[in-house]
C-alpha cells in the first residue's frame, strides 16, 4: 500500500495545488517541499518494507494484463535515487522559479511527474511501466515548454514528437513481450522462444530498445534532450539529467535483463546493434560537447554520452556490466544534477548562459563554483570522486566480453574520458583564471559575492558532499547495488 | 607507528583549508601557521626514516584500495620532499611580501605538498595515480599564480599534458591491472613476469609510461616545461623542478624496476629517450637567454641523465650497482641544486623584475654572498669535482662504461652514448659559465641602480646557504654520506650492493670529469661567446632558436587541432547530415505524397459528393501558429494549466485510458 501511497501521493499533491493556487510565495514553497518530503518518505519506507515482496496487483484486466506494482532491487535503486534528489530539486526551483514566474503551473507538473516516475520504478510488468512512461512524456511537456516563448513551444514539440514515436516503437516491443514472455517482470527475462523464430523477436528487442532509448537519449533520438534544454534550469537538472533520461534508462534495463533477457540477446546481432549505437553516443556526446558553447547543452550533449556508458553497460550482457552501469547511473545522477544546478545558479545570479561569458565568476559566486567544480571532477573520473570507479568498472566488464566491440568499448571510454576533461576543465579554468576580463579576478569584497540564497546553494553544497562520499565509498556502492539487483 | 604515513599525506591536506581561514582574517598567522605545519610535516619525515620500513593499505578505499609504504627510496624522497617544501616556504613569505592571492596559494600550496608526498610513499600504482593527478591539478594554481597571460598560456599546457597525459596513463594502468590483477609495487614484478601475453603487457606499461614521463619533463613530452617552470613565482619553480619532475621519475623507476626489471628493451628505449632528453635539453638551455628558463631547460636535460641512469639498469641487469646508486644521487642531487638556483634568481627578479640576461647583466657585481650561493651549485651540476654533482655524475658515467664491455656488437653505440653524456656535461658546464659570467662578470648594461646591500631577507639567506654548503660537504666525502643514502635507497630499485667501495677520486673517474669540463670550457669559449653574443655596438645574447622551431606550436598544437577539428567535422556530418537523411529525407518523401493526395483532396470529395470543398490550413500553418499549444487569444496573457496543450493531451489520455478500463472490465 506505500507504494500506492508514494505514487499517488505526490500526483494529487500536485492537482490540489493546480486547484488551489496559492498566491503567496511561502505557503506554496512550504506545500510543494512538504509533499515531496512526505512521497519521499513514503517511498523510502516501501522501498525498506516491501523489498522482493511478490508483485501486488492492483487492477486485473484478463488473464494476462494486470496493472501490478512491486519493489525489487532495480526499481529500490532508481525510486531511491530519485526519492533522494526531488526534494533537494525543489527547494532549488522553489528560490530559482521565482524569477521565471507560472509558479503554480510549474510545480503542479513538478510534482506530479515525482509520482509518475515513481510509478516507472514500482511497475511490476511491462504494461504498467508503459502506462506510466507515456505519462511521464505528457506531464513533463508543460514543464519543457514553461517558458511558453517560440523556442520553448518548439523544444515541446520536438519533445512530444521524439517521445511518442519512442513509445510506438517500444508499444510493439511491449506486445512481444506480452504475448510471449510472463506476466511479470523477472530477472534473467521470460520469454520463452519455443518454436518461434528468434530474429522476430530480437527485431522487436532491437526496436524496444531504441524506442525506450529515445528517453535515454541514444543516438538517433538524443536530438530532443538539447531543444529541451530551454526549459527552466529545475527541469533540465532533475528530469533531463535524473529521472526521465534515466527513466529511459530503467526501461530499456527492465526490457533487457527483465523482459527479453539476456541470454535471448547474447552473442546476436541485436547485442552487436545496440551496444554499437551505445559505443558511438559516447564518442559522439563527448565531442559535441566540447564543440558546444551553450553551457547548457553542452552538459545536455554530456549527459548524452554518460547515459550511453549506462547503456554500454547494460548492453554487454554481463552482471558485471549491468552493475557498473547502474553504478555509473547513480553517480552520474548525483554528479550531474549538481553540474546543472550550478549553471543554473549562474543563469539566475548573473544571467550568462556561455562558457566564454563565465570568465572570473569563480571569484563571484565562489559556493556555487566549489560545488561545481567538484561534481565536474567528479564526473571527468579524476579518483577518488566517483565518476573513476564506474567509469573503471565499466571499462573492465567491456574488456571481459573479449570482442571486437568490446575493446571498441574501452577506447570508446578513454577517449570520451579526455573529452570529458576537456569540456569541463575549459570551464573551470575560465571561471577562476579569467583572460580577458582580468578586472574580476582581483579581490572581491564580500558583498559584492552573487552566491545565491540558501536554498539553492544547500541543494548544491549537500550534493557536492554526496557525490565525493559516494566516490570514496564506491566499493561498497557497487557492493550494495550487485546485492540488491542480483539478489544475493 | 605506521600511522604517521597517512598523516603525513594528509596532514598537509587537511590543514590547508585553515590556513586559508586563518589567512583571510590575519596574514601574519597565517604564515607562521603553514610554516608550522611544514615543519611538522618534516619531524614526521625524519621519524620515519628512522623507522622500519612499514606498510599500510586501506582496503577498498576509492574502488581499488590505497596504499602507502616507507623505507627505502620511499622515505628518501619524502625527506626531499619534506626539507625542500619547508626551504620554499621560508623563500615564499619573502618572495610574496606583496602579492595577490597569497591565500590561494598557500591553500593549494599544502593540498600540493600532501599530494606529492602521496606519490612517492604510494605502495601501489593505483594510489601514485590518484595522489599524482591531484598534484598535477593543484600545482596549476601554482602555475598560474600571477595570472599573466604567459603564465596563464604556460598553465594551459601544463594542464593539457597532465590532464592527457594522466588519463593516457590511466589507460595503462587499466589495462595492465586487468591483465596481471594487482598494481601493488611488491607483487608487479612477480605477476609482470608470468604474464602471458607480453605484447598487452607491454602496450599497458607504455601508456603507463606516458603520464610519468611527460611530468618528468622527457622529450618529446617536455613542452609544459620550459614555460610552465619560469611562469611561476621562484620557489614554486624551485619545488616544481626539484620535487615534482621527481614525481614523474618515480613513476618510471616503478615500471623500470617492477614491471620491467632488467628487462633490455624497457632499457633500450629509456636510453634514447634519456640520450635525447639530455641532449636537447643541455642545448636549448645554452641557447636560452632567460636565466629562469635556462635553468628549466637544464632540469630537462639533468631528467634525461637520471633516465639514462635508469635505463642502465635495467640493462646492466644484476650487475647494476653503480647505475642504482648513480641515479639515486643524481635525483638527490639536482632536487638539492634545482632547490638554490630557483630561489636565487627569483631575489634577482626581486631586485630587477627581469630574468631576461641582457638586463640582469652585472647584477651579482659586488655580491659576494650571491655569488657564492649561485657558484656552488652551479659548479656542481656541471660536475666539478669535491662537490656532490661530480659523484652522482661519475657513477652514471662508470655505468655506461661497465655497459660498454658487455655490450658486445651494440659497443660502439654505447661508445656513443658515453660521448653524448660528456659532451652534455660540457654544454652544462658551458649555460652554468654563461648564467655566472653574466651575472657575476660582465659590466651592467647601464649605470648600476640595483641595492648592494640587502637584497635578500635573512632568512631566505640562511635557507640557501644551508643547501648551498651541503653541497660540497657531501661531496669532499662521498664514501661517507652519498654511499649511505645510495644504498639506504637501493632496496626499491632491486638494485646490488656495490662490489667494493668506490674510488671516486681515481684518475680514469677524474679524467671522465676533465673531459667534459674540457669541453665545456671550449663550448662556452666559442659557441657562448663566439656565436651566441651579437657584437655590434653593445655585446647582447641572442636565442638563436627561431620561433617556428617548437614543438608545442610547431607540431602538437597544430595536430590537435586538427585532430579535434576532424572529430568535430564528423561528429557534425553525422549530426547534420545523416541526420536529416535518416529522419528527414524519409518522413519528407511521405510528406510529399501526402501533400499530394490533399492537394486533390477536393476534387475527390467534389467527385463523390458533388460538395464544394474549403480546404483547411495545411499542417505547417498551424505548426507556426503561435497560439499552438495554448487555447487563448494572447499566448503570454493566458499561461494557467487548464489552457495548456498538454493539459488537453492529458484528458485525452485519461479519457483513453477510461475506454480502455471500459472494455477490459466488461
Amino acid at each position: 500500500m506505500l507504494m500506492l501511497a508514494a505514487i499517488f501521493c505526490p500526483m494529487i499533491g500536485g492537482c490540489l495545488l493546480a486547484l488551489w493556487r496559492p498566491r503567496d510565495r511561502r505557503t506554496r514553497q512550504d506545500y510543494v517541499i512538504g509533499v515531496a518530503c512526505t512521497t519521499a518518505v513514503l517511498s523510502l519506507c516501501s522501498i525498506s518494507t516491501a523489498l522482493h515482496h511478490p508483485p501486488m496487483v492492483l487492477i486485473r484486466l484478463n488473464d494476462h494484463l494486470s496493472v501490478a506494482f512491486q519493489v525489487d532491487g532495480l526499481s529500490g535503486i532508481f525510486a531511491g535515487m530519485v526519492s533522494l534528489l526531488w526534494p533537494l530539486a525543489c527547494l532549488y526551483a522553489v528560490e530559482y522559479m521565482s524569477r521565471e514566474g507560472g509558479e503554480n503551473r510549474f510545480f503542479t507538473f513538478y510534482l506530479i511527474a515525482f509520482g509518475v516516475t515513481l510509478g516507472i520504478a514500482f511497475s511490476a510488468n511491462v504494461l504498467t511501466m508503459y502506462f506510466f512512461y507515456e505519462l511521464l512524456t505528457l506531464v513533463t511537456l508543460p514543464l519543457v515548454m514553461h517558458g511558453m516563448d517560440g523556442k520553448a513551444r518548439y523544444a515541446g514539440k520536438v519533445y512530444l514528437i521524439y517521445s511518442m514515436s519512442g513509445a510506438a516503437l517500444g508499444f510493439i516491443a511491449m506486445v512481444f513481450l506480452l504475448q510471449y514472455g510472463g506476466e511479470m517482470f523477472q530477472f534473467g527475462g521470460t520469454v520463452s522462444v519455443g518454436d518461434m523464430n528468434t530474429d522476430i523477436l530480437l527485431v522487436a528487442y532491437v526496436l524496444g530498445f531504441f524506442g525506450f532509448g529515445v528517453k535515454a537519449a541514444v543516438f538517433p533520438g538524443h536530438k530532443w534532450l538539447l531543444r529541451a534544454s530551454v526549459a527552466p534550469t529545475p527541469v533540465t537538472a532533475l528530469l533531463h539529467a535524473v529521472a526521465v533520461v534515466k527513466a529511459g534508462v530503467f526501461a530499456v534495463v527492465r526490457l533487457t535483463w527483465y523482459g527479453f533477457g539476456p541470454d535471448l540477446i547474447r552473442g546476436t546481432w541485436a547485442q552487436d546493434m545496440v551496444m554499437a549505437a551505445a559505443v558511438f553516443t559516447i564518442v559522439f556526446g563527448s565531442a559535441k560537447a566540447l564543440q558546444t558553447q551553450h553551457l547548457k547543452r553542452r552538459l545536455a550533449w554530456s549527459t548524452i554520452s554518460n547515459l550511453s556508458y549506462v547503456l554500454l553497460g547494460i548492453t554487454t550482457l554481463t552482471q558485471a556490466g549491468l552493475i557498473a552501469g547502474i553504478t555509473h547511473m547513480v553517480f552520474h545522477a548525483v554528479l550531474k544534477i549538481t553540474l546543472f544546478f550550478g549553471v543554473g545558479a549562474i543563469h539566475y545570479k548573473m544571467h550568462r548562459d556561455f562558457v566564454p561569458d563565465i570568465e572570473g565568476c569563480g571569484a563571484l559566486m565562489p559556493t556555487v563554483f566549489a560545488c561545481f567544480s567538484t561534481a565536474a571532477f567528479g564526473l571527468m573520473g579524476i579518483p577518488p570522486l566517483a565518476g573513476f570507479s564506474s567509469k573503471w568498472m565499466l571499462a573492465t566488464a567491456c574488456v571481459d566480453l573479449k570482442s571486437t566491440l568490446g575493446y571498441l568499448g574501452t577506447a570508446a571510454l578513454a577517449a570520451s574520458a579526455i573529452l570529458t576533461a576537456l569540456y569541463l576543465t575549459q570551464i573551470i579554468m575560465l571561471a577562476y583564471f579569467p583572460r580577458q576580463n582580468r578586472a574580476i579576478s582581483v579581490k572581491i569584497p564580500k558583498r559584492a559575492r552573487r552566491d545565491p540564497g540558501i536554498r539553492m546553494t544547500l541543494p548544491l553544497g549537500v550534493l557536492s558532499v554526496v557525490s565525493v562520499l559516494l566516490g570514496l565509498s564506491a566499493n561498497s556502492v557497487a557492493g550494495s547495488i550487485s546485492s540488491l539487483i542480483l539478489g544475493l | 607507528m605506521s600511522k604517521n604515513l597517512e598523516l603525513l599525506v594528509f596532514l598537509p591536506m587537511v590543514c590547508a583549508p585553515f590556513s586559508y581561514w586563518i589567512g583571510r582574517a590575519w596574514k601574519r598567522g597565517r604564515d607562521v601557521f603553514v610554516q608550522a605545519v611544514v615543519i611538522l610535516e618534516l619531524l614526521l619525515v625524519i621519524t620515519i626514516l628512522a623507522e622500519e620500513a612499514t606498510f599500510v593499505r586501506w582496503e577498498g578505499f576509492c574502488g581499488l584500495g590505497i596504499g602507502f609504504a616507507s623505507g627505502s627510496f620511499h622515505s628518501v624522497m619524502a625527506f626531499l620532499t619534506a626539507s625542500g617544501w619547508l626551504a620554499a616556504t621560508i623563500l615564499s613569505q619573502e618572495y610574496f611580501a606583496h602579492v595577490k592571492h597569497r591565500n590561494r596559494y598557500y591553500l593549494f600550496w599544502l593540498v600540493t605538498l600532501g599530494a606529492t608526498m602521496g606519490v612517492f610513499l604510494s605502495a601501489d600504482l593505483y594510489t601514485t595515480f590518484i595522489f599524482f593527478e591531484l598534484m598535477s591539478f593543484t600545482s596549476y594554481v601554482a602555475v598560474v599564480q600571477t595570472e599573466e597571460p604567459a603564465a596563464l598560456k604556460a598553465g594551459d599546457t601544463y594542464l593539457a599534458v597532465a590532464v592527457i597525459g594522466g588519463l593516457v596513463t590511466l589507460s595503462g594502468l587499466f589495462l595492465l591491472y586487468y591483465q596481471l590483477g594487482t598494481l601493488q609495487l611488491s607483487q608487479l614484478a612477480q605477476a609482470a613476469a608470468q604474464a602471458p601475453n607480453r605484447s598487452l603487457l607491454w602496450t599497458g606499461g607504455l601508456l603507463t609510461l606516458v603520464g610519468f614521463a611527460a611530468k618528468a619533463g622527457a622529450f618529446p613530452l617536455h613542452i609544459w616545461l620550459p614555460t610552465a617552470h619560469p611562469a611561476a613565482p621562484a620557489p614554486a619553480s624551485a619545488v616544481l623542478s626539484g620535487v615534482i619532475t621527481k614525481t614523474g621519475i618515480y613513476g618510471v623507476a616503478v615500471l623500470s624496476t617492477t614491471l620491467f626489471l632488467h628487462d633490455s628493451t624497457c632499457g633500450t628505449v629509456l636510453a634514447v629517450l634519456g640520450a635525447i632528453t639530455m641532449v636537447l635539453g643541455a642545448v636549448l638551455a645554452v641557447c636560452s637567454i632567460d636565466l629562469k628558463r635556462t635553468l628549466a631547460c637544464s632540469s630537462i636535460s639533468q631528467i634525461g641523465f637520471i633516465l639514462v641512469g635508469l635505463s642502465m639498469q635495467c640493462l646492466l641487469g644484476h650487475h647494476n650497482a653503480l647505475a642504482v646508486a648513480g641515479t639515486i644521487l643524481h635525483i638527490v642531487n639536482h632536487s638539492l641544486i634545482k632547490m638554490v638556483l630557483f630561489p636565487a634568481a627569483g631575489v634577482i627578479h626581486l631586485s630587477t623584475h627581469s630574468f631576461d640576461l641582457n638586463k640582469i647583466q652585472g647584477f651579482g657585481r659586488g655580491k659576494p654572498f650571491l655569488a657564492v650561493i649561485m657558484g656552488i651549485p652551479m659548479l656542481s651540476l656541471a660536475g666539478l669535482p669535491l662537490l656532490n654533482g661530480y659523484v652522482s655524475k661519475t657513477l652514471l658515467h662508470e655505468s655506461i662504461v661497465e655497459y660498454i664491455a658487455v655490450a658486445g656488437q651494440w659497443s660502439w653505440l654505447v661508445t656513443g652514448l658515453e660521448w653524448l653524456f660528456l659532451f652534455s656535461g660540457g654544454l652544462t658546464l658551458a649555460y652554468m659559465l654563461k648564467l655566472f659570467i653574466c651575472i657575476f662578470v660582465e659590466a651592467p648594461p647601464t649605470a648600476d641602480k640595483w641595492r648592494k646591500h640587502n637584497y635578500i631577507a635573512s632568512a631566505s639567506a640562511v635557507t640557501l646557504l644551508i643547501y648551498a654548503i651541503t653541497m660540497p660537504v657531501l661531496g669532499i666525502q662521498p664514501n661517507d654520506i652519498m654511499d649511505g643514502i645510495a644504498s639506504f635507497a637501493r632496496d626499491f630499485f632491486h638494485g646490488e650492493a656495490p662490489a667494493h667501495p668506490v674510488a671516486y677520486f681515481s684518475m680514469i673517474n677524474l679524467k671522465g670529469a676533465a673531459i667534459s669540463l674540457l669541453i665545456g670550457m671550449i663550448l662556452y669559449l666559442t659557441v657562448v661567446r663566439g656565436l651566441l653574443m651579437k657584437q655590434g655596438g653593445e655585446r647582447q645574447y641572442w636565442d638563436p632558436i627561431p620561433a617556428w622551431c617548437n614543438l608545442e606550436y610547431g607540431l602538437y598544437r597544430p595536430l590537435l587541432l586538427f585532430a579535434a577539428e576532424v572529430l568535430l567535422v564528423t561528429a557534425a556530418f553525422v549530426d547534420r547530415i545523416g541526420f536529416r537523411l535518416l529522419f528527414r529525407g524519409l518522413p519528407a518523401v511521405c510528406m510529399k505524397g501526402y501533400r499530394w493526395l490533399l492537394d486533390r483532396r477536393g476534387r475527390l470529395i467534389w467527385l463523390l459528393t458533388g460538395e464544394e470543398y474549403v480546404p483547411r490550413p495545411s499542417l505547417e500553418q498551424v505548426v507556426d501558429d503561435p497560439h499552438f499549444g495554448v487555447y487563448a487569444d494572447h499566448p503570454q496573457a493566458e499561461r494557467g494549466v487548464l489552457h495548456s496543450f498538454a493539459f488537453g493531451l492529458i484528458l485525452t489520455g485519461l479519457g483513453l485510458v477510461f475506454a480502455i478500463l471500459f472494455i477490459f472490465l466488461h
